[in-house]
């Protein structure tokens, strides 16, 4: 069995390469960094390091090789000749890896499966949309499956030696289960360690958004505010523990109402998440976590999303309303005027609909629009949140 | 992952929990620290090797400091690094630092002999203190030319400055990777709960200062004093590596920058970050 990972990062070497190695696939992947292509060609492997708070492995991960994205026949060749392929690019650049996808599936006679490791709802349906508009027969797409995965494992770090000698090391969680849309993919499905395949899988993904993604986001965004570089270091602040549980509380409150408790889960669940945060083996920093806040404060996404639906289900979501306030003061903030500089009401009720799609003046929106309207003149070049409760700041 | 601390152990009755709670923290987060004690151990000089990834020199004594530039001569990586901080123990030294780099200091005079101040009190009184003091102990203000007789000839140098009558509480300004916290208390302060004091926010001017400060000994982990007088501030010390008393959750905050600390060593890199980012994502301090 023959796979290729598009992607050489920390999710296609930490996670998806890794199992699917694990799982008996010959592993190639294609990659824009010509130095790891080198390196994986010349090391034929690469470490893994997973950890938990109990204990750590490392092994590595042998008998891979790599193309250039650069090279863009071989990799067409090695997608069409694969049993299946897999995405690991982050989703926006999804669009320049699904013309390679359209060849490599173009007059191909057997089925093939598209698993899509990126960190967004409906990437599946999003991905076919693409290879489709990128065929020449768009209704030769239909027969290949194309799902999403929704991962539980952090891969925090992928690292290269600069001289290239030594083979590149990945650092995550020791956590292996993926989730699948049994519906999307195409028989015979492929045997690969961890995957879950499910029917209803749209819930699956915004249980793992609306829970998981909204506690990681409020550790990171608090914690920028209060000042710490590390979600291990953040969470261990009081007031954000608390706000973490809070925020993952109203999550799940939205989740168990739209679609039944299954989805919602229990308290366990979420001090089990917020263990994993505590893990300083994977070092996390905030800076991480926190990047790229415009996607991430998209309408179906982990802080948005969670919001619109908790307050579908009659709950105040107060948590989620803060945390995305400061997910918009980040996304305001390197530049060297304050973020209040940024903030009048009239563009801060234009910038909640173009970046949340909400309205300022209802719902959720307007929650949201009042909690960014109280943080927004403290965020100064420097500012310091001390007090999250009295809402105390370092500096005037 | 080693880290060495320089310490010094302090009695049983001094409340001091900031230190403690950052060593349980950094060995939580996979940190293997030692704590060094240089006044409790012979130490044969010839077999001091840099044998962690970063040293953290919080002890201020001669003994301590003096270690720190044996190991400072091989190489250490240290926190403050060793110059710095002994720099800064020096009043004279970091006086003239600070007021070189724009810093609001009072008018400051050396001398041999005590005596030789006495012309100066024309123009009011003087602050007297062991130049190498620290903790408000051993400060005299001296009104009149006879109160310089009381003043011991024999401990090395003269440290005086003009005095300015403080207006309410002493304000300390604490500094840690860059970020900065502000404490009102009483002076001196003697009860743990007065060291703890009141936290207050910066304005725009104590900021000012404290980036000067900063730049002026290029680190990013120090404290200093400030006195209000007729409506002006005066840096009147400052201290490489003190106590962060009433700085909310010091310890994590400490512990989470001595861990980021550790990371840049052990990546090749500066240990100090840069004296610009109070906050990631490039927000300058």
């Amino acid at each position: 069995m023959r796979a290729v990972v598009i992607g050489a990062g920390r999710i296609g070497c930490g996670l998806a390469g890794q199992l699917l190695r694990a799982s008996g696939y010959q592993v190639t992947f294609v990659t824009r960094d010509p130095r790891v292509v080198d390196n994986l060609n010349r090391n034929g492997c690469y470490n893994v390091v997973l950890t938990s708070s109990t204990e750590t492995r490392r092994f590595a991960v042998e008998g891979i090789s790599a193309i250039a994205a650069a090279d863009q026949d071989a990799a067409v060749q090695a997608m069409a000749q694969a049993d299946l392929i897999a995405t690991a690019v982050c989703s926006q650049n999804l669009p320049a890896v699904a013309p390679l996808i359209a060849r490599a599936l173009s007059g191909r006679k057997e089925r093939c499966n598209i698993i899509a490791f990126e960190n967004m709802p409906s990437v599946g349906p999003c991905l076919r949309r693409l290879v489709a508009a990128d065929s020449q027969c768009p209704e030769e797409v239909e027969r290949h499956g194309f799902s999403g995965a929704v991962i539980s494992r952090m891969v925090t770090r992928r690292v290269v030696d600069p001289a290239g000698q030594a083979p590149l090391t990945v650092i995550g969680e020791m956590v292996e289960d993926f989730i699948v849309d049994r519906t999307a993919l195409r028989a015979p499905l492929p045997g690969i360690r961890g995957m879950k395949p499910v029917e209803d899988y749209q819930p699956w993904v915004l249980h793992k958004l609306y829970t998981f993604s909204a506690g990681h986001a409020t550790a990171a965004y608090l914690g920028w505010l209060k000042g710490y570089h590390y979600i291990h270091t953040a969470i261990r602040d009081p007031e954000i523990r608390k706000a973490v549980f809070n925020a993952m509380a109203e999550g799940q409150r939205g989740l168990a109402a739209k679609f039944g408790e299954e989805f919602g889960g229990s308290r366990a669940d979420l001090e089990a998440i917020v263990a994993r945060f505590e893990n300083a083996a994977i070092n996390d920093p905030i800076g991480r976590v926190a990047r790229d806040p415009q996607r991430k404060l998209g309408a179906e996404e982990r802080l948005v999303g969670a919001g619109l639906l908790a307050h579908e289900a009659g709950v105040f979501p107060e948590q989620l309303a803060l945390v995305t306030a400061a997910a918009l003061c980040f996304s305001n903030s390197g530049h060297d005027e304050p973020c209040s500089a940024c903030f009048e009401h009239s563009q801060a009720a234009e910038a909640l609909n173009q970046i949340c799609g909400l309205d300022a003046a209802h719902g959720f929106g307007r929650i949201v629009a009042r909690s960014w309207a109280q943080l927004a003149p403290s965020v100064l070049p420097g500012n310091l949140l001390l007090s999250l409760n009295r809402r105390m700041w370092a500096i005037v | 992952m080693r880290v060495g601390m320089l310490m010094l152990r302090h009695p049983p009755t001094r409340i001091s929990p900031v230190m403690p709670a950052v060593v349980e923290m950094l060995k939580h987060w996979g940190c293997e620290v030692d704590i060094i004690y240089p006044e409790e151990r012979v130490t044969p000089l010839s077999e001091v090797r840099v044998e962690h990834d970063l040293y953290i020199l919080k002890s201020g004594t001669e003994l301590a400091l003096s270690l720190a530039g044996t190991l400072h001569a091989l190489g250490a990586p240290i926190m403050n690094p060793y110059p710095i901080a002994a720099m800064m123990r020096d009043k004279i030294i970091s006086m003239r630092i600070l007021e070189a780099a724009g810093v609001p200091v009072p008018e400051t005079y050396i001398t041999s002999h005590p005596r030789q101040l006495a012309g100066l009190l024309d123009a009011g009184p003087l602050v007297l203190k062991p130049y190498r003091g620290s903790q408000g102990r051993g400060i005299h203000i001296i009104w009149d030319a006879d109160e310089l007789d009381d003043i011991s000839a024999d401990e090395g140098p003269v440290f005086a400055q003009r005095y300015h009558k403080p207006e309410g509480e002493d304000h300390k300004i604490y500094v840690i990777g860059g970020q900065m916290f502000g404490v009102k208390r009483i002076f001196p302060a003697k009860t743990y709960e007065e060291k703890i004091g009141e936290p207050f926010t910066i304005s725009s001017e104590l900021r000012e200062i404290a980036l000067r400060c900063s730049r002026a000994f290029g680190v990013e982990l120090f404290g200093f004093d400030v006195i209000m007088s007729a409506g002006k501030p005066y840096v009147v010390d400052i201290q490489s590596f003190p106590g962060f008393k009433g700085v909310p959750d010091a310890a994590l905050r400490l512990a989470d920058y001595i861990y980021s600390a550790l990371q840049r060593s052990l990546g090749g890199e500066p240990i100090i970050s840069t004296l610009t980012p109070g906050r990631q994502n490039g927000v300058a301090l």
